[in-house]
């Protein structure tokens, strides 16, 4: 048996380059992206919200 | 490839071609690690209808994406030493107690808006820009980071751009004053505190010695509670003093701090410094915070460890998780004569030197050497299943312990792969609790 738990949504935009600089973040010491969420995805999803 | 892991019970499987994530029974667990198992005909032909259909799905044993990493040329991001010198004297610090190897000196105004002139030029079509005020402590050049914010806004609004800012601070001057300022300025606050007062006291200490504990706790809480909505991390340091760092972060999350980061000590320190022979403790100390971690989420008490976030679904594109973190090329660290560095973990040593702002250019080699690093010049990472997360590790960690940026760190490795597939779990007990 074999469930899938989270696969990536299909990105309308790949590569605008809006994403933080990652180790501005949190942590100053071990960056890491994948901590990260795309920044555009998220705007997006903030304004769709609001728009609710 | 495929990464399958166990966590206690829980059998995962990880494909890092598609980046999606799946849950499995222990028999498909071993049939997809190559581990002795015997099936029944019956077993076999489930597993294989199960893989057959997520691989036609391209969702396992799916082809690696090769994406360009994201080179844009444009630089977004500053980190300014507004204070080359410290009030404490911690003794793990990389930055040699705030002095970076060099005379104690604060930034100048006049530097500041210079290193703002200069990122407002570079920054091209770039709109939104960042700038975070580091040290040092920060917080001894307060006059200077209000001006410099005041500065970059007016100028940037001209050029229709705006600012995000953060500071990193101590918070020993943590006063009202610089509360009220961060909470209408700062769109990100970082707070050293290490956790359980006796392992903050052992390291963090003041000047004269003491520990730092009773002298920062109050007003970072005040600080904190003033805070609304608005991000900040409580961020914290572990040595091979504490390995049992998870009881220091669950002590900051009992203290009232729902956004919290501890990260391992880099040092050559003997009695502080990480060493291999550490690693299974730490990765059992993964486990205990990150069971601890979803049974709070469960319970509604839950909160935000830096490193349990893994936004598989919705993360930055393929361009930015082959960039890596972008220092040298995209981002930089201004000191305060103004020199140039590839980030804050190179600063103060000359070979990395890459220019001065009042120059106003860099240097084109160095430059290029950071734009062409990026997860497919990382070798070692070519048969890693955490690549496209981690992008290769940090360049500086790389360059300090094995000479090179392009060689990952061993031990950094190890712990960002525990702490992922602690990170998966709770993705996976998220998910399964929102049905």
């Amino acid at each position: 048996m074999i469930k899938t738990i989270a696969k990536p949504a299909q990105k309308k935009v790949t590569g605008c380059g809006e994403c933080r600089s990652t180790c501005q973040s949190a942590c100053k010491t071990s960056c890491t992206v994948g901590n990260q969420s795309c920044e555009r995805v998220t705007r997006e999803q903030k304004i769709d919200n609001e728009r609710k | 490839m495929v990464h399958v892991f166990t966590y206690h019970d829980k059998h995962y499987i990880y494909d890092t071609g598609s980046a999606s994530l799946h849950e499995c029974d222990e028999k498909t667990a071993k049939y997809l690690s190559d581990a002795p198992v015997a099936f029944t005909d019956e077993e076999l032909k489930e597993i294989l209808a199960d893989v057959n259909g997520l691989k036609e799905a391209g969702l396992l044993y799916a082809d690696e994406p090769k994406a360009y990493p994201m080179k844009s040329g444009e630089v977004k991001a500053l980190c300014l030493h507004v204070s080359h010198d410290c009030n404490l004297r911690c003794k793990y610090c990389f930055a040699d107690e705030g002095a970076y190897h060099s005379a104690r000196e604060t930034m100048s105004f006049e530097t500041a808006k210079a290193a703002i002139d200069f990122l407002l030029k570079e920054s091209g079509n770039r709109k939104v820009l960042e700038v975070d005020f580091f040290g040092g402590e920060p917080l001894m050049n307060l006059d200077v980071v209000k001006r410099t914010v005041y500065y970059a806004k007016e100028e940037a609004a001209k050029l229709g751009k705006r600012f995000l800012f953060t500071t990193t601070t101590n918070g020993l001057l943590l006063d009202d004053d610089a509360i009220e300022f961060f909470n209408a300025e700062m769109e990100n606050v970082v707070l050293s505190l290490d956790g359980r007062k006796e392992i903050h006291d052992e390291v963090r200490k003041t000047v004269n010695g003491k520990g730092s504990f009773d002298a920062v706790i109050g007003q970072i809480k005040k600080f904190v509670k003033s805070r609304g909505d608005k991000h900040y991390y409580v961020r914290g340091t572990f040595t091979a003093k504490n390995l049992d760092f998870s009881k220091d972060v669950l002590f900051l999350a009992d203290e009232g701090f729902d956004s919290l980061s501890v990260e391992p000590v880099v040092t050559d320190i003997p009695e502080l410094q990480i060493r291999e022979e550490h690693l299974p403790q730490i990765e059992k100390e993964y486990e205990i915070l990150c069971d601890e971690y979803v049974k709070r989420e469960e319970e509604g008490k839950g909160f935000n460890f830096f490193h349990f976030n893994v936004d598989l679904e919705g993360g930055p594109c393929l361009s930015k998780r082959v960039s890596a973190c972008g220092a040298g090329n995209e981002y930089f660290s201004v000191v305060p004569n103004g020199d140039i560095y590839p980030c804050h973990q190179f600063a103060g040593d000359k070979k990395w030197r890459m220019g001065n702002v009042f120059e106003g250019k860099l240097d084109k080699d160095l430059r290029e050497k950071f734009a062409a690093s990026c997860l497919f010049t990382r070798r070692k990472c070519d048969g890693c299943f955490a690549k496209f997360i981690c992008s290769g590790g940090c360049s500086a960690n790389n360059y300090h312990y094995n000479g090179d940026i392009d060689i990952p760190y061993e031990m950094t490795c190890a712990m960002m792969k525990k702490r992922i597939e602690c990170a998966m779990h709770v993705l996976a007990e998220r998910k399964s609790r929102e049905k």
